[in-house]
Protein backbone atom coordinates (compact mmCIF):
# COMPACT_ATOMS: atom_id res chain seq x y z
CA UNK A 1 0.00 0.00 0.00
CA UNK A 2 1.51 3.71 -1.08
CA UNK A 3 1.32 6.25 1.20
CA UNK A 4 -1.32 8.30 -0.77
CA UNK A 5 -3.15 5.02 -0.18
CA UNK A 6 -2.72 5.07 3.49
CA UNK A 7 -3.57 8.58 3.85
CA UNK A 8 -6.80 8.17 2.18
CA UNK A 9 -7.77 5.38 4.24
CA UNK A 10 -6.67 7.30 7.37
CA UNK A 11 -8.67 10.24 6.16
CA UNK A 12 -11.59 8.53 4.86
CA UNK A 13 -11.26 6.50 9.17
CA UNK A 14 -10.99 10.17 10.95
CA UNK A 15 -13.67 11.91 8.80
CA UNK A 16 -15.85 8.80 9.52
CA UNK A 17 -15.68 9.02 13.07
CA UNK A 18 -16.25 12.64 13.09
CA UNK A 19 -19.36 12.78 11.45
CA UNK A 20 -20.33 10.07 13.03
CA UNK A 21 -20.17 12.49 16.36
CA UNK A 22 -21.80 15.41 14.24
CA UNK A 23 -24.63 12.98 13.54
CA UNK A 24 -25.27 11.74 16.69
CA UNK A 25 -25.59 15.15 18.51
CA UNK A 26 -27.84 15.86 15.32
CA UNK A 27 -30.23 12.69 15.94
CA UNK A 28 -30.76 13.57 19.63
CA UNK A 29 -31.27 17.59 19.28
CA UNK A 30 -33.60 16.94 16.59
CA UNK A 31 -35.81 13.94 18.16
CA UNK A 32 -35.27 16.49 21.19
CA UNK A 33 -36.26 19.09 19.07
CA UNK A 34 -39.19 17.30 17.31
CA UNK A 35 -41.16 15.86 20.51
CA UNK A 36 -40.20 18.72 22.74
CA UNK A 37 -41.58 21.54 20.83
CA UNK A 38 -45.39 20.14 20.18
CA UNK A 39 -45.72 20.24 24.44
CA UNK A 40 -44.25 24.03 24.82
CA UNK A 41 -47.03 26.04 25.27
CA UNK A 42 -47.38 29.64 26.75
CA UNK A 43 -47.58 28.88 30.22
CA UNK A 44 -45.19 25.67 30.47
CA UNK A 45 -42.21 27.40 31.73
CA UNK A 46 -44.12 28.70 34.36
CA UNK A 47 -47.10 26.78 35.61
CA UNK A 48 -47.29 24.02 38.43
CA UNK A 49 -47.31 20.86 37.27
CA UNK A 50 -50.93 18.81 37.61
CA UNK A 51 -52.43 15.17 37.29
CA UNK A 52 -49.12 13.42 38.82
CA UNK A 53 -46.27 15.35 35.78
CA UNK A 54 -49.00 14.56 32.74
CA UNK A 55 -50.57 18.03 32.64
CA UNK A 56 -49.69 21.50 33.18
CA UNK A 57 -45.93 23.15 32.87
CA UNK A 58 -42.82 22.64 35.05
CA UNK A 59 -42.10 25.72 37.25
CA UNK A 60 -41.30 24.28 40.42
CA UNK A 61 -39.28 22.02 38.56
CA UNK A 62 -37.56 24.26 36.88
CA UNK A 63 -37.06 26.48 40.10
CA UNK A 64 -35.71 22.80 42.11
CA UNK A 65 -33.06 22.79 39.47
CA UNK A 66 -32.13 26.42 40.06
CA UNK A 67 -31.98 26.15 44.17
CA UNK A 68 -29.74 23.05 43.66
CA UNK A 69 -27.49 24.29 41.08
CA UNK A 70 -27.11 27.78 42.53
CA UNK A 71 -26.57 26.83 45.86
CA UNK A 72 -24.06 24.32 44.59
CA UNK A 73 -22.38 26.76 42.82
CA UNK A 74 -22.06 29.52 45.68
CA UNK A 75 -20.19 26.29 48.00
CA UNK A 76 -18.09 25.11 45.56
CA UNK A 77 -16.92 28.78 44.48
CA UNK A 78 -14.80 29.79 46.93
CA UNK A 79 -13.24 26.00 47.74
CA UNK A 80 -12.27 25.80 43.96
CA UNK A 81 -10.86 29.57 44.05
CA UNK A 82 -8.74 28.88 47.39
CA UNK A 83 -6.77 26.06 46.27
CA UNK A 84 -6.44 27.27 42.77
CA UNK A 85 -4.79 30.47 44.29
CA UNK A 86 -2.63 28.43 46.83
CA UNK A 87 -1.63 25.78 43.79
CA UNK A 88 -0.52 28.52 41.76
CA UNK A 89 0.08 31.54 43.77
CA UNK A 90 2.16 29.75 47.16
CA UNK A 91 2.99 26.41 45.64
CA UNK A 92 6.31 26.07 44.03
CA UNK A 93 6.45 23.64 41.15
CA UNK A 94 7.03 20.69 42.43
CA UNK A 95 5.63 17.05 43.12
CA UNK A 96 2.59 18.31 45.31
CA UNK A 97 1.19 20.88 42.93
CA UNK A 98 1.35 17.62 40.16
CA UNK A 99 -0.25 15.44 42.98
CA UNK A 100 -2.64 18.18 43.20
CA UNK A 101 -3.66 18.37 39.96
CA UNK A 102 -3.73 14.60 39.18
CA UNK A 103 -6.08 14.40 42.27
CA UNK A 104 -8.62 16.71 40.58
CA UNK A 105 -8.39 14.83 37.49
CA UNK A 106 -9.37 11.58 39.18
CA UNK A 107 -12.03 13.23 41.56
CA UNK A 108 -13.48 14.86 37.95
CA UNK A 109 -13.72 11.24 36.41
CA UNK A 110 -15.22 9.44 39.73
CA UNK A 111 -18.93 8.33 38.44
CA UNK A 112 -21.43 10.76 39.91
CA UNK A 113 -23.43 7.94 41.82
CA UNK A 114 -20.71 7.63 44.15
CA UNK A 115 -21.03 11.03 44.85
CA UNK A 116 -24.56 10.67 45.57
CA UNK A 117 -23.53 7.20 48.09
CA UNK A 118 -20.70 9.20 49.55
CA UNK A 119 -22.19 12.23 49.81
CA UNK A 120 -25.57 10.95 51.53
CA UNK A 121 -23.28 9.05 54.37
CA UNK A 122 -21.20 12.18 54.81
CA UNK A 123 -24.12 14.98 55.09
CA UNK A 124 -27.08 13.17 55.05
CA UNK A 125 -26.63 10.85 57.57
CA UNK A 126 -23.36 11.77 59.68
CA UNK A 127 -24.43 15.93 58.97
CA UNK A 128 -27.93 14.70 59.69
CA UNK A 129 -29.03 17.08 57.00
CA UNK A 130 -31.09 14.05 55.49
CA UNK A 131 -32.72 13.77 52.39
CA UNK A 132 -33.05 17.49 51.89
CA UNK A 133 -31.95 20.15 48.99
CA UNK A 134 -29.17 21.12 51.78
CA UNK A 135 -27.66 17.32 50.97
CA UNK A 136 -28.58 17.71 47.17
CA UNK A 137 -26.58 21.06 47.36
CA UNK A 138 -23.65 19.80 49.32
CA UNK A 139 -22.89 16.70 47.18
CA UNK A 140 -23.64 18.80 43.74
CA UNK A 141 -21.00 21.21 45.15
CA UNK A 142 -18.21 18.20 45.72
CA UNK A 143 -19.47 16.77 42.42
CA UNK A 144 -18.65 20.21 40.39
CA UNK A 145 -15.32 21.36 42.10
CA UNK A 146 -13.32 19.88 39.68
CA UNK A 147 -14.85 21.28 36.94
CA UNK A 148 -14.52 24.48 38.36
CA UNK A 149 -11.06 24.06 39.82
CA UNK A 150 -9.64 22.73 36.56
CA UNK A 151 -11.28 25.96 34.80
CA UNK A 152 -10.59 28.78 37.20
CA UNK A 153 -7.03 26.98 37.74
CA UNK A 154 -6.38 27.24 33.63
CA UNK A 155 -7.64 30.63 33.79
CA UNK A 156 -5.14 31.97 36.30
CA UNK A 157 -2.33 29.83 35.06
CA UNK A 158 -2.97 31.36 31.29
CA UNK A 159 -2.12 35.23 32.90
CA UNK A 160 0.57 36.15 31.52
CA UNK A 161 3.58 36.00 34.09
CA UNK A 162 4.68 40.00 33.42
CA UNK A 163 1.36 40.77 35.48
CA UNK A 164 2.84 39.24 38.40
CA UNK A 165 6.11 40.55 37.81
CA UNK A 166 4.88 44.02 37.30
CA UNK A 167 2.94 43.66 40.82
CA UNK A 168 5.71 42.08 42.30
CA UNK A 169 8.15 45.13 41.20
CA UNK A 170 5.84 47.45 42.90
CA UNK A 171 6.17 45.65 46.18
CA UNK A 172 2.50 44.68 46.36
CA UNK A 173 2.32 41.68 49.08
CA UNK A 174 1.27 38.53 47.68
CA UNK A 175 -2.63 39.10 48.82
CA UNK A 176 -2.65 42.31 47.27
CA UNK A 177 -1.40 40.67 44.25
CA UNK A 178 -3.92 38.34 44.14
CA UNK A 179 -6.80 40.54 44.68
CA UNK A 180 -5.31 43.51 42.47
CA UNK A 181 -3.69 41.80 39.54
CA UNK A 182 -4.58 38.05 39.60
CA UNK A 183 -8.60 37.60 40.54
CA UNK A 184 -10.08 41.00 38.09
CA UNK A 185 -7.68 39.59 35.46
CA UNK A 186 -8.68 35.81 35.57
CA UNK A 187 -12.61 37.17 35.70
CA UNK A 188 -13.68 35.59 32.80
CA UNK A 189 -11.83 32.23 33.31
CA UNK A 190 -13.72 32.30 36.43
CA UNK A 191 -17.24 32.95 34.86
CA UNK A 192 -16.81 30.49 32.75
CA UNK A 193 -15.72 27.40 35.27
CA UNK A 194 -18.89 28.33 37.18
CA UNK A 195 -21.10 28.25 33.65
CA UNK A 196 -19.50 25.33 33.53
CA UNK A 197 -19.97 24.22 37.12
CA UNK A 198 -23.36 24.97 36.24
CA UNK A 199 -23.84 22.91 33.39
CA UNK A 200 -22.50 19.65 35.03
CA UNK A 201 -25.00 20.72 37.95
CA UNK A 202 -27.86 20.87 35.65
CA UNK A 203 -27.19 17.70 33.81
CA UNK A 204 -26.58 15.40 36.90
CA UNK A 205 -29.50 12.87 37.87
CA UNK A 206 -27.95 10.34 39.73
CA UNK A 207 -25.91 12.01 42.31
CA UNK A 208 -29.51 13.56 43.96
CA UNK A 209 -32.00 11.65 42.82
CA UNK A 210 -31.75 9.68 46.08
CA UNK A 211 -30.83 12.22 48.07
CA UNK A 212 -32.42 15.48 47.70
CA UNK A 213 -35.51 15.47 45.34
CA UNK A 214 -38.58 14.53 45.29
CA UNK A 215 -41.54 13.97 42.51
CA UNK A 216 -44.92 15.08 43.87
CA UNK A 217 -45.84 16.74 47.31
CA UNK A 218 -43.23 19.90 47.44
CA UNK A 219 -42.85 23.06 45.79
CA UNK A 220 -40.44 25.40 46.88
CA UNK A 221 -38.73 24.06 50.04
CA UNK A 222 -39.68 25.54 53.16
CA UNK A 223 -36.77 24.68 55.64
CA UNK A 224 -33.54 22.82 55.22
CA UNK A 225 -34.56 19.59 55.34
CA UNK A 226 -37.19 19.85 52.78
CA UNK A 227 -35.95 18.13 49.41
CA UNK A 228 -37.03 19.64 46.21
CA UNK A 229 -38.61 18.38 42.77
CA UNK A 230 -36.19 18.72 40.28
CA UNK A 231 -36.67 18.50 35.98
CA UNK A 232 -33.61 15.33 36.02
CA UNK A 233 -36.61 13.46 38.61
CA UNK A 234 -39.50 14.95 36.84
CA UNK A 235 -38.21 13.56 33.03
CA UNK A 236 -36.93 10.33 35.28
CA UNK A 237 -40.45 9.32 36.58
CA UNK A 238 -42.70 10.58 33.62
CA UNK A 239 -40.33 8.51 31.57
CA UNK A 240 -40.63 5.44 33.08
CA UNK A 241 -44.36 5.46 32.72
CA UNK A 242 -43.95 4.61 29.27
CA UNK A 243 -47.12 3.46 28.41
CA UNK A 244 -48.79 6.63 29.07
CA UNK A 245 -48.63 8.94 25.59
CA UNK A 246 -49.36 12.24 28.24
CA UNK A 247 -46.38 11.38 30.43
CA UNK A 248 -43.87 10.79 27.78
CA UNK A 249 -44.96 14.07 26.23
CA UNK A 250 -44.16 16.09 29.20
CA UNK A 251 -40.83 14.38 29.85
CA UNK A 252 -39.73 15.41 26.06
CA UNK A 253 -40.69 19.12 27.16
CA UNK A 254 -39.00 18.90 30.32
CA UNK A 255 -36.20 17.48 28.62
CA UNK A 256 -35.90 20.14 25.69
CA UNK A 257 -35.97 23.22 28.43
CA UNK A 258 -33.35 21.46 30.32
CA UNK A 259 -31.01 20.82 27.57
CA UNK A 260 -31.89 24.21 26.42
CA UNK A 261 -30.49 25.69 30.23
CA UNK A 262 -27.86 23.39 29.79
CA UNK A 263 -27.02 25.30 26.03
CA UNK A 264 -27.41 28.28 27.12
CA UNK A 265 -24.78 28.30 30.13
CA UNK A 266 -22.37 26.53 27.78
CA UNK A 267 -22.97 29.17 25.45
CA UNK A 268 -21.99 31.79 27.76
CA UNK A 269 -19.18 30.16 29.01
CA UNK A 270 -17.53 29.87 25.48
CA UNK A 271 -18.30 33.21 24.70
CA UNK A 272 -16.65 34.05 28.54
CA UNK A 273 -13.34 31.68 27.41
CA UNK A 274 -13.04 34.01 23.86
CA UNK A 275 -12.34 36.51 26.53
CA UNK A 276 -10.23 34.98 28.50
CA UNK A 277 -8.34 34.05 25.54
CA UNK A 278 -7.94 38.06 24.09
CA UNK A 279 -6.83 38.89 27.97
CA UNK A 280 -3.47 36.35 27.95
CA UNK A 281 -3.04 37.95 24.62
CA UNK A 282 -2.74 41.56 25.84
CA UNK B 1 24.32 52.59 48.92
CA UNK B 2 24.39 49.34 47.47
CA UNK B 3 27.05 46.88 47.92
CA UNK B 4 27.84 43.48 46.97
CA UNK B 5 30.09 41.46 49.21
CA UNK B 6 31.67 38.00 48.05
CA UNK B 7 28.19 37.57 46.25
CA UNK B 8 27.76 34.67 44.06
CA UNK B 9 24.29 33.62 42.59
CA UNK B 10 23.61 30.22 40.54
CA UNK B 11 20.49 28.35 38.57
CA UNK B 12 21.04 25.31 40.53
CA UNK B 13 24.49 23.99 39.38
CA UNK B 14 24.80 26.91 36.86
CA UNK B 15 26.99 29.50 38.58
CA UNK B 16 26.20 32.84 37.21
CA UNK B 17 28.28 35.15 39.18
CA UNK B 18 30.85 34.11 41.51
CA UNK B 19 32.02 35.77 44.61
CA UNK B 20 31.73 39.62 43.50
CA UNK B 21 32.95 42.47 46.11
CA UNK B 22 31.83 45.85 44.32
CA UNK B 23 29.31 49.20 45.40
CA UNK B 24 27.03 51.26 43.63
CA UNK B 25 27.32 54.58 44.67
CA UNK B 26 24.23 56.32 45.72
CA UNK B 27 22.67 59.12 43.24
CA UNK B 28 24.48 58.46 39.92
CA UNK B 29 23.82 56.02 37.85
CA UNK B 30 25.62 53.33 36.82
CA UNK B 31 25.55 51.13 33.53
CA UNK B 32 26.35 47.37 33.72
CA UNK B 33 27.18 45.79 30.13
CA UNK B 34 27.72 42.13 29.11
CA UNK B 35 27.47 39.82 26.55
CA UNK B 36 23.79 37.87 26.34
CA UNK B 37 23.90 35.39 29.14
CA UNK B 38 26.53 37.12 31.02
CA UNK B 39 24.41 37.39 34.05
CA UNK B 40 23.54 40.91 34.14
CA UNK B 41 19.44 40.62 34.40
CA UNK B 42 20.26 38.10 37.16
CA UNK B 43 22.03 40.27 39.19
CA UNK B 44 20.29 43.59 38.10
CA UNK B 45 17.02 41.22 40.04
CA UNK B 46 18.96 39.70 42.80
CA UNK B 47 18.93 43.78 43.86
CA UNK B 48 14.93 43.31 44.35
CA UNK B 49 14.73 39.75 45.38
CA UNK B 50 12.71 39.75 41.94
CA UNK B 51 14.49 35.73 41.46
CA UNK B 52 12.42 34.64 44.95
CA UNK B 53 10.01 32.40 43.03
CA UNK B 54 12.50 30.54 40.93
CA UNK B 55 12.88 27.22 42.79
CA UNK B 56 17.04 26.36 42.26
CA UNK B 57 17.66 29.80 42.91
CA UNK B 58 20.75 30.32 45.33
CA UNK B 59 23.31 32.76 46.71
CA UNK B 60 26.16 33.36 49.03
CA UNK B 61 27.51 36.47 50.50
CA UNK B 62 25.70 39.56 51.05
CA UNK B 63 24.24 42.36 49.57
CA UNK B 64 23.89 45.36 51.00
CA UNK B 65 21.17 48.32 50.22
CA UNK B 66 21.53 51.17 52.70
CA UNK B 67 24.15 48.65 55.00
CA UNK B 68 21.29 46.23 55.27
CA UNK B 69 21.56 43.46 53.88
CA UNK B 70 18.66 42.34 51.93
CA UNK B 71 18.79 38.80 52.25
CA UNK B 72 18.81 38.66 55.93
CA UNK B 73 15.63 35.76 57.04
CA UNK B 74 13.64 38.98 58.51
CA UNK B 75 14.10 41.06 55.72
CA UNK B 76 10.64 42.50 54.54
CA UNK B 77 10.79 42.01 50.48
CA UNK B 78 7.58 44.02 50.10
CA UNK B 79 9.52 46.91 51.65
CA UNK B 80 12.45 46.17 49.98
CA UNK B 81 10.91 46.17 46.10
CA UNK B 82 9.18 49.56 46.88
CA UNK B 83 12.55 51.04 48.05
CA UNK B 84 14.49 49.35 44.81
CA UNK B 85 12.16 49.44 42.37
CA UNK B 86 12.72 48.05 38.91
CA UNK B 87 11.47 48.49 34.92
CA UNK B 88 11.48 46.00 32.87
CA UNK B 89 13.14 45.45 29.31
CA UNK B 90 9.38 45.85 27.47
CA UNK B 91 6.95 47.74 29.13
CA UNK B 92 4.10 45.96 31.08
CA UNK B 93 0.97 48.09 31.56
CA UNK B 94 -2.43 46.60 32.94
CA UNK B 95 -5.21 46.48 30.86
CA UNK B 96 -6.78 49.45 32.61
CA UNK B 97 -6.92 53.43 32.50
CA UNK B 98 -3.70 55.54 32.67
CA UNK B 99 -4.41 57.13 35.58
CA UNK B 100 -5.03 53.78 37.21
CA UNK B 101 -2.00 51.82 35.98
CA UNK B 102 0.20 55.36 37.49
CA UNK B 103 -1.42 54.66 40.72
CA UNK B 104 -0.94 51.05 40.72
CA UNK B 105 1.71 50.01 43.37
CA UNK B 106 0.06 53.12 46.25
CA UNK B 107 -3.34 52.79 45.27
CA UNK B 108 -3.69 51.52 49.31
CA UNK B 109 -1.05 53.51 50.63
CA UNK B 110 -2.38 57.04 50.02
CA UNK B 111 -5.44 58.95 50.26
CA UNK B 112 -8.04 59.26 46.94
CA UNK B 113 -8.08 63.02 47.61
CA UNK B 114 -4.08 62.61 47.17
CA UNK B 115 -3.90 60.73 43.76
CA UNK B 116 -4.28 63.01 41.42
CA UNK B 117 -1.45 64.75 42.88
CA UNK B 118 0.64 61.86 42.52
CA UNK B 119 -0.26 61.25 39.23
CA UNK B 120 0.23 64.59 37.71
CA UNK B 121 3.31 64.84 39.70
CA UNK B 122 5.20 61.65 38.33
CA UNK B 123 3.70 62.15 34.56
CA UNK B 124 5.59 65.48 35.09
CA UNK B 125 8.63 64.09 36.01
CA UNK B 126 8.64 61.02 33.00
CA UNK B 127 7.49 63.61 30.45
CA UNK B 128 4.20 62.27 29.97
CA UNK B 129 2.16 64.39 31.34
CA UNK B 130 1.00 66.88 28.10
CA UNK B 131 1.17 64.18 25.92
CA UNK B 132 -1.50 62.39 28.42
CA UNK B 133 -3.60 65.00 30.59
CA UNK B 134 -6.58 65.26 28.80
CA UNK B 135 -7.21 61.29 28.24
CA UNK B 136 -5.83 59.87 32.03
CA UNK B 137 -8.96 57.32 31.65
CA UNK B 138 -8.36 56.17 28.80
CA UNK B 139 -6.54 52.38 28.44
CA UNK B 140 -2.88 52.69 28.87
CA UNK B 141 -2.46 50.22 26.15
CA UNK B 142 -3.66 52.39 23.19
CA UNK B 143 -0.72 54.24 24.35
CA UNK B 144 2.94 53.71 22.06
CA UNK B 145 5.69 51.76 23.27
CA UNK B 146 7.47 54.85 24.10
CA UNK B 147 5.10 55.43 25.97
CA UNK B 148 4.63 52.71 27.59
CA UNK B 149 7.57 52.40 28.79
CA UNK B 150 7.21 56.15 30.45
CA UNK B 151 4.90 55.24 31.94
CA UNK B 152 5.69 52.46 33.92
CA UNK B 153 8.66 54.46 34.64
CA UNK B 154 5.99 56.82 36.48
CA UNK B 155 4.29 53.84 37.88
CA UNK B 156 7.51 52.96 39.73
CA UNK B 157 8.35 56.66 40.68
CA UNK B 158 4.75 56.96 42.50
CA UNK B 159 6.08 54.39 44.96
CA UNK B 160 8.81 56.52 45.38
CA UNK B 161 11.99 54.03 45.55
CA UNK B 162 14.96 54.94 46.47
CA UNK B 163 16.73 52.81 44.06
CA UNK B 164 15.91 52.50 40.21
CA UNK B 165 17.28 49.51 38.10
CA UNK B 166 16.71 49.59 34.37
CA UNK B 167 16.53 46.82 32.47
CA UNK B 168 17.52 47.10 28.88
CA UNK B 169 14.53 49.65 29.30
CA UNK B 170 15.18 50.98 25.54
CA UNK B 171 15.74 47.68 23.81
CA UNK B 172 12.42 47.50 22.22
CA UNK B 173 11.75 51.28 21.53
CA UNK B 174 12.58 53.54 18.44
CA UNK B 175 15.21 56.38 18.64
CA UNK B 176 13.33 59.06 19.73
CA UNK B 177 11.49 57.27 22.38
CA UNK B 178 15.60 55.72 23.49
CA UNK B 179 16.67 59.57 23.64
CA UNK B 180 13.35 60.52 25.88
CA UNK B 181 13.89 57.37 28.52
CA UNK B 182 17.79 58.23 28.55
CA UNK B 183 17.27 62.04 28.84
CA UNK B 184 14.45 61.16 31.75
CA UNK B 185 16.56 59.06 33.78
CA UNK B 186 19.61 61.40 33.55
CA UNK B 187 16.72 64.23 35.06
CA UNK B 188 16.27 61.57 37.64
CA UNK B 189 19.79 60.78 39.19
CA UNK B 190 20.04 63.71 41.90
CA UNK B 191 17.56 61.89 44.04
CA UNK B 192 17.62 58.17 43.14
CA UNK B 193 20.72 55.33 42.61
CA UNK B 194 20.00 54.03 39.22
CA UNK B 195 21.68 50.72 37.80
CA UNK B 196 21.20 50.79 33.45
CA UNK B 197 21.80 47.16 32.41
CA UNK B 198 22.42 47.33 28.89
CA UNK B 199 24.31 45.80 26.20
CA UNK B 200 25.54 48.78 24.31
CA UNK B 201 28.96 50.04 25.04
CA UNK B 202 28.28 53.39 23.28
CA UNK B 203 24.56 53.81 25.37
CA UNK B 204 26.56 52.97 28.55
CA UNK B 205 29.19 55.57 28.00
CA UNK B 206 26.61 58.38 26.78
CA UNK B 207 24.23 57.98 30.14
CA UNK B 208 26.63 56.79 33.14
CA UNK B 209 28.93 57.92 35.58
CA UNK B 210 30.75 54.28 35.83
CA UNK B 211 30.37 51.41 33.37
CA UNK B 212 30.99 48.22 35.15
CA UNK B 213 31.20 44.89 32.77
CA UNK B 214 30.35 41.57 33.52
CA UNK B 215 32.24 38.93 32.21
CA UNK B 216 32.41 34.79 32.92
CA UNK B 217 30.76 35.32 36.06
CA UNK B 218 32.68 38.51 37.11
CA UNK B 219 32.22 42.25 37.39
CA UNK B 220 35.27 45.09 36.49
CA UNK B 221 35.10 48.55 35.93
CA UNK B 222 35.31 49.37 32.46
CA UNK B 223 38.98 49.50 30.97
CA UNK B 224 38.98 50.52 27.45
CA UNK B 225 38.01 54.18 26.73
CA UNK B 226 35.50 54.82 24.27
CA UNK B 227 35.18 57.69 22.25
CA UNK B 228 31.29 59.41 23.37
CA UNK B 229 28.70 58.57 20.85
CA UNK B 230 28.27 61.10 18.63
CA UNK B 231 24.58 62.16 19.13
CA UNK B 232 22.31 60.31 17.82
CA UNK B 233 20.54 60.11 20.65
CA UNK B 234 20.66 63.58 21.57
CA UNK B 235 19.71 65.01 18.53
CA UNK B 236 17.04 62.85 18.48
CA UNK B 237 16.24 64.20 21.75
CA UNK B 238 16.20 67.52 20.33
CA UNK B 239 12.54 66.77 19.25
CA UNK B 240 10.93 65.23 21.43
CA UNK B 241 8.58 67.69 23.19
CA UNK B 242 8.11 68.22 26.45
CA UNK B 243 12.09 66.92 27.23
CA UNK B 244 14.74 69.49 28.98
CA UNK B 245 17.83 70.50 27.41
Amino acid sequence: MNEITTEKIVLAFIGGVTFLIAALLFFILSTLFLKGVPVLHAGFLFEESGDFGRAGGIFYQSMGTLILMGVAVLLSLPVALGSVLFQTEYLETGKFKTFLTQLTYILNATPTILFGLVGYLLFGVYLDTGVSWVTGSLILAVMILPTLQVSIREAVEALPEKYREAGMALGLSRPTQIYRIILPQSFYGMVTGVLLGLARAAGETAAIMFTATTFSGIRLPQSFSDPVPTLQTHILVLAQEAANPESIAQAWGAGLVLLGLVFLLTLMAWIFRTRVVMESEL
Amino acid sequence: MIRFVNFSAAFGERNIVQDLTFSLPANSITALIGASGSGKTTLLRTLCRMNDRIKNFRIAGSVLVDGVDIYRPETDVYALRRKVGIIFQKPCVFPKSIFDNVIFGVRERISRREQPDRVEKVLREVFLWEEVKDRLGEKATTLSQGQQQRLTLARTLAVEPQVLLMDEPTSSLDPKSTAAIERLVQSLKNRHTILWVTHQHAQAQSIADQVLVIERGQVSPLRTPMARPSTSSTQVLQNVQGCPE
